[in-house]
């Protein structure tokens, strides 16, 4: 069989860690299109920093076997050799887009291989006209969303043309249209007799699209077959999580803990939060939902006042935020972010979950020991946040809010890169923390999430609430074809105008 | 009009001039000695900002600087004297104020492209404008940091008691910039960055108005410098 990538007897650690690879043997062909999938910390990162040379070249640690591509041992080509043959879009964006523009960032590649200009344009305006992101050319990296940097991410390698291409977690940040056009792309670009390696977590995205599945489990290959007998073993192993029926919970306490009052905000003019209006009860469990820039995460930042809106208000325990001071809010409304490192400070675990609560002066240690149980986090107290796997540091972020106890909990995207334990595991979590009386607002992209986790959903769309109600009102709705509106706001409130919606709310 | 027009005409101007503006402004502002002088450079130099559509971004990023020409004034004016002390801040706020101008007329891309069309190597040029292009980056790193630390209660403004604060801000942003230099390195290698041969897409030509500038700009500095260091007299 004519092989384009072959692994003989892989093994490789970091430093001093344990084999994060430990004895791998695989051949790839030419047009497979091979989903690799795993636990958070299987290896499968690593895995893909092998084929494009990053390792050994580039990342330092031991490394036994060989990689083979089109032939040729890695060890005698450069990083930048392989550029050409294999393409690998990072799991974090934004490390992979340094240039000024998106446009030079997707010609960065091109230009070195030396292309000529109209080449590299023609090349450029094909990707980016495949993608839909034509109107990203001229605007900043910096200033994209987490899945407008992704598709920019995915572009840049894509305009290269490389025989294989190698994405780490494509669909992470990415909203259903993206994922939508991010599969459809990679569809394309198997038919067109590419080799298509796809590590993935959101793995319904691509098990029904893969030719071949490969499960690694602990540094090695745990199965290699077909990815219908894939799914079988993912789901008996809880990586396709399966979350437990939620029996939808009634709230007796009517008085609203947050509420949003014609709330309007702009960014250099343009307006990105609209005339938001919603009230959320004391113990409710809510998801926000909204596609790529739908303007989630400037709403959830009124919560705590880290945002001052233009014009209307935020309620909290019936207090205008804009009269408190961020940090003393921080003791009604918990907000934790998608990147947990952007709060690591203190040496242990432990430390860093008693920080928020002694300086908002509720240090229980009670409770703070039914955090660490709930987040299972008892062998991890004396270690280092950063030595955490991506999973647990996850856990440790969301605990370190809990531990606060605010009364409102809101969490931004807490599934983006975790696996289906961990996500399983987070509503159960959830559900413990629901009956303790907490009120939870969730950001999120995952459907079946956010139909596990939450009674009530609160759809925006370009900065406003076109939908809100009970999650079976918007399920199949939210499936929209690539570029029609998420729900049909209309008929929805004329069909439940009793049960959701501004009108009933407003 | 006259505000578009001036917007249009420094856009208009190969990066390579623009580059050999900002240089020969910035000598202009470093030869100058006299009061009056930096007085008349300050007048110009404001004038340039309102007509290039700059001056509230300028506003805003002078905020911070305010402190470090108020040291500046203090140091001067201990060491040796109040007009000595006036002089420096003018020439420091001149300086700034030129270097403001120069960075938000030219983009990094454009940075790089100018020096390679002026052979300098690569490499060089792509650390220099990489590291422009990683100040906003940083930026926003540091908001996010400050974001999610304020949301866990962590007073983090500006006041001598929030000092013990700050290692919340300092561990995370110091681990975060390590980990974006070494991502930096990887996608760069990746993407072939130590290939030859390499090309460039913009296309630039130095036109009859960039010879222009470059020439009367010349003649100009020139003949300003013979007439502050005294070698007209």
């Amino acid at each position: 069989m004519e092989t384009v990538i072959e692994l003989h007897d892989i093994r490789f650690k970091y430093d001093t860690d344990d084999w994060v690879l430990n004895g791998i043997d695989l051949s790839i062909g030419p047009a497979e299109y091979v989903l690799v999938c795993g636990a958070n910390g299987s290896g499968k990162s690593t895995l893909g920093y092998l084929l494009n040379g990053l390792i050994p070249h580039f990342m330092e640690g031991e490394f036994i076997g060989n990689v083979m591509v089109d032939g040729n041992d890695t060890r005698n080509l450069t990083v930048a050799d392989l550029a050409e043959m294999v393409g690998l879009v990072l799991q974090n964006p934004e490390a992979q887009l340094f240039n000024a523009t998106v446009a030079e960032d997707i010609a960065f590649g091109l230009e070195s291989l030396g292309l000529d200009a109209g080449v590299i344009d023609a090349r450029l305006a094909q990707v980016v006209r495949s993608l839909h992101i034509d109107h990203l050319l001229d605007r900043s990296p910096t200033e994209l969303s987490g899945g407008e940097k992704r598709l920019a991410a995915i572009a840049a390698v894509l305009a290269l043309e490389p025989s294989v291409v190698v994405l780490d977690e494509p669909f992470a940040d990415l909203d259903w249209d993206g994922v939508e056009l991010v599969r459809r792309q990679l569809r394309d670009l198997h038919q067109t007799g590419k080799t298509v390696i796809v590590i993935e977590q959101r793995l319904e995205s691509v098990l029904n699209e893969a030719s071949r599945c490969i499960i690694l489990e602990n540094g090695k290959v745990f199965f290699d077959g077909a990815p219908a007998k894939g799914k079988t073993i993912l789901s008996e192993r809880q990586l396709i999580p399966n979350y437990p029926e939620r029996m939808p919970r009634t709230v007796t306490d009517e008085r609203p803990i947050l509420a949003v009052q014609n709330l309007h905000f702009r960014v250099n003019g343009e307006e990105i939060l609209k005339d938001i209006s919603f009230k959320i009860k004391k113990g409710e469990s809510v998801a926000l939902i909204g596609r790529n820039g739908a303007g989630k995460t400037t709403l959830i930042k009124h919560f705590n006042a880290l945002l001052r809106p233009h014009a209307g208000s935020v309620l909290v325990l019936g207090e205008d935020v804009r009269r408190k001071r961020i940090n003393d809010l921080a003791a009604n409304v918990g907000l934790s972010f998608q990147n947990p490192n952007d709060q690591f400070f203190k040496l242990r675990v432990d430390e860093e979950l008693r920080t928020g609560p002694k300086l908002v002066g509720k240090v229980d240690e009670k409770w703070i020991d039914n955090v660490f149980k709930i987040f299972e986090l008892d062998e991890l107290l004396d270690r280092s946040p950063y030595r955490l796997s991506e999973g647990e540091k996850k856990r440790v972020g969301l605990a370190s809010i809990f531990s606060m106890q605010p009364p409102v909990v809101v969490l931004d995207e807490p599934t983006a890169g975790q696996d289906g334990h961990f996500k399983e595991a987070l509503v159960h979590f959830l559900r413990m923390l629901e009956d303790f009386g907490f009120t939870l607002i969730i950001v999120t992209h995952d459907f079946e999430f956010a139909r596990a986790a939450t009674d009530r959903w609160i759809v925006l769309e370009e900065g406003k609430v076109v939908g809100d109600g009970p999650p079976r009102l918007f399920a199949e709705k939210m499936h929209a074809t690539y570029g029609e509106s998420a729900i049909n706001h209309k008929e929805c409130v004329k069909q439940h105008d009793d049960k959701f919606g501004k009108a009933a709310i407003g | 009009m006259t505000i578009n027009l001036a917007r249009q005409r420094l856009a208009r101007l190969d990066p390579r001039t623009r580059l050999f503006l900002g240089g020969a402004c910035l000598c202009a502002v470093l030869v100058a000695s006299g009061l009056e002088v930096l007085g008349i450079q300050s007048a110009m130099i404001l004038l340039l900002l309102l007509t290039t559509g700059l001056a509230t971004k300028w506003a805003r990023s002078m905020r911070l600087l305010w402190p470090t020409m108020a040291m500046v004034f203090v140091v001067v004016y201990l060491s040796f004297d109040f007009w000595q002390a006036i002089i420096s801040c003018a020439k420091l706020f001149n300086l700034l104020t030129v270097s403001f101008i120069f960075f938000n007329k030219i983009s990094p891309q454009e940075m790089a492209d100018a020096l390679r069309k002026m052979h300098v190597p690569y490499s060089f040029s792509f650390i220099l404008t990489t590291a422009m292009r990683y100040v906003p980056l940083i930026g926003q790193k540091t908001r996010n940091i400050m974001d999610a630390q304020l949301s866990r209660g962590i007073d983090l403004r500006f006041r001598p008691r929030n000092f013990k604060n700050i290692m919340a801000l300092l561990v995370p942003l110091t681990v975060q910039s390590f980990m974006l230099s070494e991502q930096l390195g990887m996608a760069m290698e990746m993407r072939g960055f130590a290939r030859a041969g390499r090309t460039i897409r913009r296309a630039y030509y130095l036109k009859p108005v960039d010879y222009m500038a470059i020439v009367v700009s010349s003649i100009s500095l020139a003949a300003f410098t013979c007439w502050q260091m005294g070698w007209l007299r």
